[in-house]
Order: structure tokens, then C-alpha cells, then sequence
């Protein structure tokens, strides 16, 4: 797919939260509600155990309203979307023109991440920041690393989000695997708690799977708890997943969209 | 010259699950279900010359969207094959599409939420439509089409056919070759088909454009297209002209017949014509339908003037409409099909 036609599928994401940005204001609010629960929940275990999980009380208040701000970008619905999309027929749409329909979803996930990045991260960061006492990244040069790191939780979730959308094609009813999809995302990617507090056989499993690299490995690099050989490990793996998840989502949906059925019209 | 579109005995079937009645029957879908399967499309074979416009018609559920939506790749066919602009359209989908227009009347290719405009943006980077190519393009649209006015209007605030003009130009803003229109002027006005239709026109004429287009509105035949196709059952029932479609059918005429008064046509009544279904109309006037085979029209006339006093005799055009009503209800093919 053409550079230019790619830019344009990530315009139209960006303008179509557009049309729509009054939710983002009270995303602001959302989040907020989500980071304070969640300090007033460590308070009360680190009141208990002082060292909780290898991280200080002012990391962990800072790994929770960093783990927040950042899934305020790259969270995206295109799953849902494109499930509708194919339940409705509306694929067609994009069926009809010279473009990849995997491509011209993640495409638009970056435009909607560009948008919140904006309109929803941005406010939000500013909001918990003055309220909660958020550390500074570790360093300069690991902030760069976390930037990095953050590109490819967009790449991720967007590559995972579309092979789940897919399955609507041979499903008549999706929400429950999309609820699945979305708690595990949350769980597994350390938004709730860090995964390191997981027990020890999930804790295995979680880091042969590709959701830790989504939210737990980008904040450990701010919180500056990778050396930087574990990092350079860490960046590998990440974009491994990103790659194998978008090679395997071309292939699932070659597969799949060779039994659409599209009725009416 | 060879066909811009070739297909060969395409096929669609679907699978269709078939739920057992009442709770227990729900309880035993769970475990085992059954499956019947829907034949679409049987067996379908066509050509379509370069330049060409074709109406493909059929009543609801005839196999008409399922076979232009394996035509545009996204359907992949069970049986069969499709050539068209020398591609595969299902295997080389991407490749393929960039040679084609499509506009389902149904449902619009456009962004729902964003300005007409926007999305003409995206389709002209899409297609790698030029800067001045596009200016010129939609200047012309602009002139046949009108669509200045709601151009900077999100399409979900657009009226049906305001959309349906910005998706006839949204499809052709690449100056494709070969363009399929599914129902574009179901729903339309007088004026916004006319509009339509003119259009089709004008981009058939000066750019040789090859159309194939669905419809339910008979007179979008008559006045776009020289050849159609009917299709019932997912079978090709009939391919020809719309004359040769009325040589074949057109089987019986009439004529509506005016008589002096109540008498006369009392003494119309009782005249013995073999062949011909009289029936009458009100006190004074009769219509007669005769097979042409048996009859011309002069010869019943003469008969006619000969037995009673007539005051005036039209000759009922059978119209087209009825030939394909008559098709649909199944009722000339077993004998006649051509």
C-alpha cells in the first residue's frame, strides 16, 4: 500500500474521533476516577508492606498514572469496529478499493493514537500530574527509550485488535470475545498491577505471550528498572510481536475473508 | 474484440443454518446442526464487450448482488470463473480494484461522519489520482451532477440523493474502465435519477466506459442500456436487446375497443373469435388480447368493424414492464427459452 494512501486511512481516523471529541473531554475524567482508585488501593497495601512488588510507594503511584496516561493512547476500537464493519457489510467498503484491509485499519489506529495523543493524553497527563506525585523518567536518554517503546504498544495493539476484529467474519456474535480480548489486554499488558506481583506459572505464561510489551515493559524502561542490554532485549521482542502479529493477522485474514458472506444490498 | 468482463459458469452457494422449531429443537441446534445449502448463483455465463452497457435485472433475491459482488472481488465465487480487466477479481483484489468503480445503492462508499470533500481526498490519494486530473474530474461531476453545495457536508447529513450522486462521482473519480452499479437510483426522485442517468451517460459516451448496472426501475433500461441480462433463481433467464426481448415475449397483443353504445357492444360480446380473450371494460368498450401468432392486429380490427359500430380502437404497446413482470412470475420460460 502506498506511503500516501496509508497517511490518508490515519487522516480519516484522526478526523473521525473528530466528529466526535466531546467523549474525549470526559475521558479526561475518566481517567483521572481510574488513577485515583487505584492510589488509594496501593496506599492501603503499601501501608501494610512498604516494598510491595520491588517498587517503592512514589514508583508505584508513578507506574499507575503512567501505566493510565499512556493506555489513554494506544488503546484503539478498531476490534469493534471492524467487527461491526464486517457484521454490517460496511467492509465492503474498503474491500472495494486497491488497498490492504489490514493496513487500512492499523493505519487508522495511528490516526486515532495521533488524535488522543492531542486530546485525550496530553490533558489527562497534565490533570494527574499536578494532582498525583509522578516521578520523572529515569533519565533522559530512557524517556527516548519509553517513546520508542510506546510506538510499538500502538503497532501491537492495533495488530492484536485486528486479527480479534476478523473473527467476526466467522462469528455471529463477537462482544464476548471482544469482553476477553479487552480484559486480558488490561490484566496481562500490567495496566492493573504490575506483572511482576503476578503468581508464579502466569507470570511464566504472560511473558511468553505479547501483552506485557504493551504497557509493563514501557513503563519498566521509564521507571528506569531495565539495565540497557535488557532493553535492547526487550525493543527486540516488542517489534518480534508487532512483526509476527501482523504477519500472522495478513494471513488469518486471507483465510478468513475468503468466507465472507455479506446479505442484503 | 475480446470481453472486458468473461464469466463462466459461476457458481455462489452459501451455507445456510437451518434452526429447528420451538425450544427443544433450540436445545438440539446446540449439539447438532443442520445445514442447507443455497445455490445464489447457478451456473452463469456472460461476456461483456469494452464500451458496453448492460442492465442485469432479476426480482429480490435473484442471485443480482451476489453476482456483482463476486464481479468486484469480494466475494469469492464457489464455481466457475470470472475474467475481468484481465484480473481474477477475488485473487488479485487489490490490484483489480484500482481498475474498477463500484457503487452499491444500498449502502455508500463514502466516510460517514467526515465532509463529502475528505473523502474525496482519501480517494484521490487512494487511486493516485493527480492534482489536475481531479480538478478536471470534479469539475465535469460538478457540471452533470451538482454537487458544489454539499460538498463540505458530512454524508450522514446528506439526503439519499445528494449521497447517491457524490457516490456515482466518489466511484468514478479514478476513471476506471469498467464500473458496477448495484441499484443506484433505488430510492431516487425523478430528478436525482435523471441526474444519474445523464451522467452514466455522458461517462459511457466520451470515455468508453464498459457499465453494468442492477436495477428494479425498467425505464433506467430503457434509457441507459442496449443490452440486459435477466436473472431469476441465480439462472440467466434471458441476454439480448431490449427488442429482441420483446420479439421473444411479446406474445400477445391488444386492443382497447370503443363502441357506439351498450347494443354494439353486446353484439361485440357475442362475436365468435377464436383465440382472442375478450373481456370487457365498462358498457361501451371491450379490450381484446389475441396471441400474434394467430392474429394481426388488422385482421381482429376488420373483424371487429365488421360486426359492430366502433367509435375508436387503440393499439395497447405491451410494455416492457410487463414482459418482465410476466418472466418473474415464471410463466414464459418453460417452452420459450431462447
Amino acid at each position: 500500500m502506498r506511503p500516501a494512501a496509508l497517511l490518508e486511512f490515519s487522516r480519516i481516523g484522526f478526523m473521525n474521533m473528530l466528529a466526535f471529541r466531546l467523549r474525549y473531554y470526559t475521558g479526561v475524567i475518566t481517567y483521572l476516577i481510574n488513577v485515583t482508585v487505584y492510589y488509594f488501593i496501593w496506599q492501603a497495601i503499601y501501608a501494610a508492606e512498604p516494598d510491595y512488588a520491588g517498587l517503592t510507594f512514589p514508583q508505584m503511584v508513578t507506574y499507575v498514572a503512567i501505566g493510565w496516561i499512556i493506555r489513554s493512547m494506544y488503546f484503539n476500537n478498531i476490534d469493534s469496529q471492524m467487527a461491526s464493519d464486517i457484521l454490517e457489510g460496511k467492509i465492503s467498503m474498503i474491500m472495494l478499493k486497491p488497498v490492504s484491509v489490514q493496513w487500512s485499519y492499523i493505519a487508522r489506529a495511528v490516526g486515532e493514537s495521533a488524535f488522543r495523543l492531542l486530546l485525550l493524553t496530553a490533558p489527562t497527563a497534565l490533570v494527574i500530574a499536578a494532582i498525583f506525585p509522578v516521578e520523572p523518567p529515569a533519565s533522559a536518554a530512557h524517556f527516548g527509550a519509553f517513546l520508542l517503546a510506546l510506538a510499538a504498544s500502538i503497532f501491537l495493539v492495533a495488530s492484536m485488535n485486528f486479527i480479534v476484529g476478523s473473527c467476526a467474519v466467522s462469528l455471529k456474535s463477537i462482544l464476548g470475545l471482544l469482553r476477553a480480548k479487552f480484559w486480558m489486554q488490561e490484566l496481562l499488558s500490567g495496566l492493573l498491577v504490575p506483572v511482576t506481583v503476578f503468581p508464579s506459572p502466569l507470570r511464566e505464561i504472560s511473558g511468553l505471550l505479547p501483552f506485557q510489551h504493551i504497557g509493563f515493559t514501557p513503563m519498566m524502561i521509564y521507571l528506569g528498572k531495565l539495565s540497557w542490554p535488557e532493553i535492547g532485549k526487550a525493543f527486540a521482542l516488542e517489534w518480534f510481536w508487532v512483526v509476527f502479529l501482523i504477519g500472522f493477522g495478513a494471513w488469518f485474514w486471507a483465510l478468513l475473508s475468503r468466507r465472507i458472506t455479506i446479505h442484503g444490498g | 474484440m475480446p470481453g472486458i468482463v468473461e464469466v463462466e459458469d459461476l457458481v455462489k452457494e452459501f451455507r445456510a443454518f437451518e434452526r429447528r422449531e420451538g425450544l427443544l429443537g433450540a436445545l438440539a441446534d446446540l449439539f447438532s446442526r443442520q445445514y442447507r445449502t443455497v445455490r445464489a448463483v447457478d451456473r452463469i455465463s456472460f461476456e461483456i464487450r469494452p464500451g458496453e452497457m448492460v442492465g442485469y435485472i432479476g426480482p429480490n433475491g435473484a442471485g443480482k448482488s451476489t453476482t456483482i459482488k463476486m464481479l468486484t472481488g469480494i466475494l469469492v465465487a464457489s464455481g466457475g470463473t470470472i475474467r475481468a480487466n484481465g484480473y481474477i477479481p477475488w485473487k488479485e483484489r487489490t490490484k483489480y480494484a484500482s481498475t474498477i468503480g463500484v457503487v452499491f445503492g444500498q449502502r455508500t462508499q463514502l466516510w460517514w461522519d467526515i465532509a463529502v470533500v475528505e473523502s474525496f481526498q482519501l480517494l484521490r490519494k487512494i487511486y493516485n489520482v493527480s492534482e489536475s486530473d481531479y480538478k478536471t474530474r470534479m469539475k465535469r461531476f460538478d457540471e452533470i451532477l451538482e454537487l458544489g453545495r454539499y460538498l463540505h457536508t458530512p454524508v450522514r447529513k446528506l439526503s439519499l440523493g445528494e449521497r447517491m450522486r457524490c457516490d456515482v462521482a466518489a466511484a468514478l473519480l479514478h476513471s476506471p474502465p469498467l464500473v458496477f452499479l448495484d441499484e443506484p437510483t433505488i430510492g431516487l426522485d425523478i430528478v436525482a435519477k435523471e441526474h444519474i442517468r445523464q451522467f452514466l451517460k455522458d461517462v459511457n459516451h466520451h470515455s468508453g466506459t464498459t457499465i453494468l448496472l442492477t436495477t428494479h426501475d425498467l425505464s433506467d433500461i430503457e434509457e441507459l442500456c442496449p443490452r440486459l441480462m435477466i436473472i431469476d433463481h441465480g439462472r440467466l433467464l434471458f441476454d439480448g436487446g431490449l427488442k429482441e426481448l420483446k420479439r421473444l415475449f411479446w406474445r400477445d397483443s391488444a386492443l382497447k375497443v370503443d363502441l357506439k353504445d351498450r347494443e354494439e357492444a353486446d353484439r361485440l360480446g357475442a362475436l365468435e373469435l377464436d383465440g382472442v380473450e375478450k373481456q370487457r371494460l365498462d358498457d361501451m368498450s371491450y379490450r381484446l388480447r389475441f396471441p400474434r401468432d394467430q392474429w394481426t392486429a388488422a385482421g381482429v380490427i376488420r373483424r371487429v368493424v365488421n360486426a359492430a359500430e366502433v367509435r375508436d380502437i387503440v393499439i395497447e404497446e405491451q410494455s416492457i414492464e410487463e414482459v418482465v413482470k410476466r418472466i418473474y412470475l415464471g410463466e414464459m420460460f418453460q417452452e420459450s427459452r431462447p
